[in-house]
């Protein structure tokens, strides 16, 4: 139904029938696929190029200042390119590693070159906020450098590492509905193909809904968890 | 009793940007075994920077650190960390790790030595007791007043039975009566452990409660040393003498005072 062929709210009561969730639904299911896949990976690397980073900064537990500015140079790089051109550029990437260059797989590998080194930057963010002092606590006692950030930068930063990874896990839902435009299929695909090229605005609006309680939820998440582990901690 | 801790001739500078700030001007210091030693002198003067130097969380740029035997400054990183953990450390700010129930920040240094769990517990409950927190054990620090979180700070510090501790002004961050619980704690410590207390403070009042001597820090320089009661009876030096004064303004009130006295 369009907007252009049929009353306001006639369109608006169509988007919840079973006629559009009947196209809608299974693609919910792709995206959560894909958002799920690429959050798991993005958490997991983003976690460890985070902690990466961190050690080898300038006031890192280790520092390696050339390492150090290669893999900043690196990271900056990756985190220049919109999604967009990301999904465009990892392409051939994706077509190289899993012999098709369209589908759910292809577009997590964009997800993930994208995300990854956006999370790890808000995970290094974390790390830095750490009082020194701690650091210094940990080290006067004679902590070994693995203790210091695995018993020590981890735990104590866990609440800002959830929060960021709201952050990135809004980035990613977001970025799965632009890769649907480039044939990863799921809820981006549905709103392009039938909202916008054939006028289907009940379509639309189901899948803004779809979108919007998404980042509801994962927002609400992840502020719930990091509120519960910073009250546990008396910290607010 | 020979000296147990002593540095010998210690300099160190820090650069911002081009300008040279040299804050440790050849610092010779010699720290009998068992003592509380005091090292006050205003802000800026080095004195935080001088314990670190004993440490080496802070690297000097020339000098040598000694405890006991070992030279610290010829010890490699691995050395180092192992030795650390018979140097405790307590800290103005505390720091606290607010990830760990009280439990776990004294358990800390233990299992950095891989105790055995039933001797990490034993430990820690004594511990708690001889700083008065054993009701406090599964409690977070978030939840301490500043007087209890510089009590757990001391508990960790002591939980590797270290032979000398140093307090960066462990009490400047408390309100009077928290100072004097604190400071007598810290000279429980050194009589009932025998460890070695390297005090920095700024409030005389503190110096005069528990140290038996004091060393008075002026721009990276000290200017006299010796016997607590010597010192402040009659000070030589610029620094010690303000200090007095300030003190003799400040001891009409009671609170402050705390009946330390003169
Ligand atoms: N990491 C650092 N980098 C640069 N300058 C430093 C550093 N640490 C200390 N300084 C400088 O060294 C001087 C002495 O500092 P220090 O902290 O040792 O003084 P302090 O006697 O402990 O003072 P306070 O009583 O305020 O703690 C100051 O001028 C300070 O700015
Ligand atoms: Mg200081």
């Amino acid at each position: 139904m369009s907007f252009l062929k049929y009353p306001f709210w006639e369109v608006v009561k169509h988007a919840f029938s079973k006629e559009v969730w009947d196209t809608v639904f299974p693609a919910v299911w792709d995206t959560l696929y894909m958002v799920a896949l690429s959050a798991v990976i993005t958490l997991v690397l983003g976690i460890l190029l985070g902690i990466g980073l961190s050690v080898i900064s300038k006031d890192g537990v280790r520092p390696v200042p050339v390492l150090n500015e290669t893999a900043g140079t690196i990271v900056n790089c990756l985190r220049s390119l919109p999604s967009m051109i990301m999904i465009i550029v990892t392409l051939p990437l994706a077509r190289a590693l899993l012999g098709q260059s369209y589908g759910s797989n292809a577009c997590i590998i964009a997800l993930a070159a994208s995300c990854i080194p956006m999370y790890a930057r808000l995970v290094q963010g974390a790390f830095v906020e750490i009082p020194k002092g701690k650091i210094e606590a940990a080290k006067a006692m004679g902590s070994s450098s693995a203790a210091i950030v695995f018993h020590i930068m981890l735990p104590e930063a866990i609440p800002s590492i959830i929060r960021g990874f709201t952050v990135a896990l809004i980035g990613i839902i977001s970025m799965t509905a632009l890769a649907g435009n480039f044939g990863a299929g799921g809820i981006g695909d549905i709103a392009v193909r039938f909202g916008f090229n054939r006028f289907y605005h009940d379509m639309l609006i189901a899948s803004v809904l779809v979108l919007i309680v998404m980042v509801q939820v994962a927002q609400l998440a992840g502020d719930l968890i990091s509120n519960l582990i910073l009250r546990k901690r008396h910290l607010i | 009793m020979g000296a147990y801790i002593r540095t010998e001739n210690l300099y160190k500078s820090f650069y911002n940007k081009k300008e040279k700030n040299d804050v440790l001007k050849g610092i010779d210091l010699s720290i009998d075994k068992g003592d509380i030693y005091g090292i006050v002198g205003f802000s800026g003067a080095g004195k935080s920077t001088l314990v670190r130097c004993i440490n080496r969380l802070e690297e000097p740029d020339s000098g040598k650190v000694w405890i006991g035997d070992t030279e610290i400054t010829a010890l490699n990183k691995k050395q180092l960390a192992e030795r650390r953990k018979k140097i405790g450390m307590v800290f103005q700010q505390f720091n606290l790790f607010d990830s760990m129930t009280v439990f776990q920040n004294i358990a800390y240094p233990l299992k950095l030595v891989k105790t055995p769990k039933k001797e990490i517990e034993a430990k820690v409950d004594k511990l708690l007791k001889l700083v008065g927190l054993s009701d406090k054990k599964y409690a977070y620090p978030g939840s301490l007043s500043g007087g209890q979180k510089q009590r757990v700070g001391i508990a960790r510090a002591l939980a590797n039975d270290p032979d000398v501790l140093l307090s960066d002004e462990a009490t400047s961050a408390l309100d009077p009566q928290s100072t004097l619980s604190i400071l007598d704690l810290l000279e429980q410590v050194n009589k009932e452990l025998g460890v070695t207390i390297i005090m920095i403070t700024h409030e005389l009042e503190a110096a005069k409660r528990i140290c038996s001597k004091v060393a008075v820090l002026e721009n990276g320089s000290i200017t006299e040393s010796g016997k607590t009661s010597d010192i402040f009876l009659d000070p030589k030096s610029s620094t010690g003498k303000i200090f007095l004064e300030v003190y003799k303004e400040f001891r009409h009130d009671d609170t402050f005072t705390g009946g330390g006295g003169i």
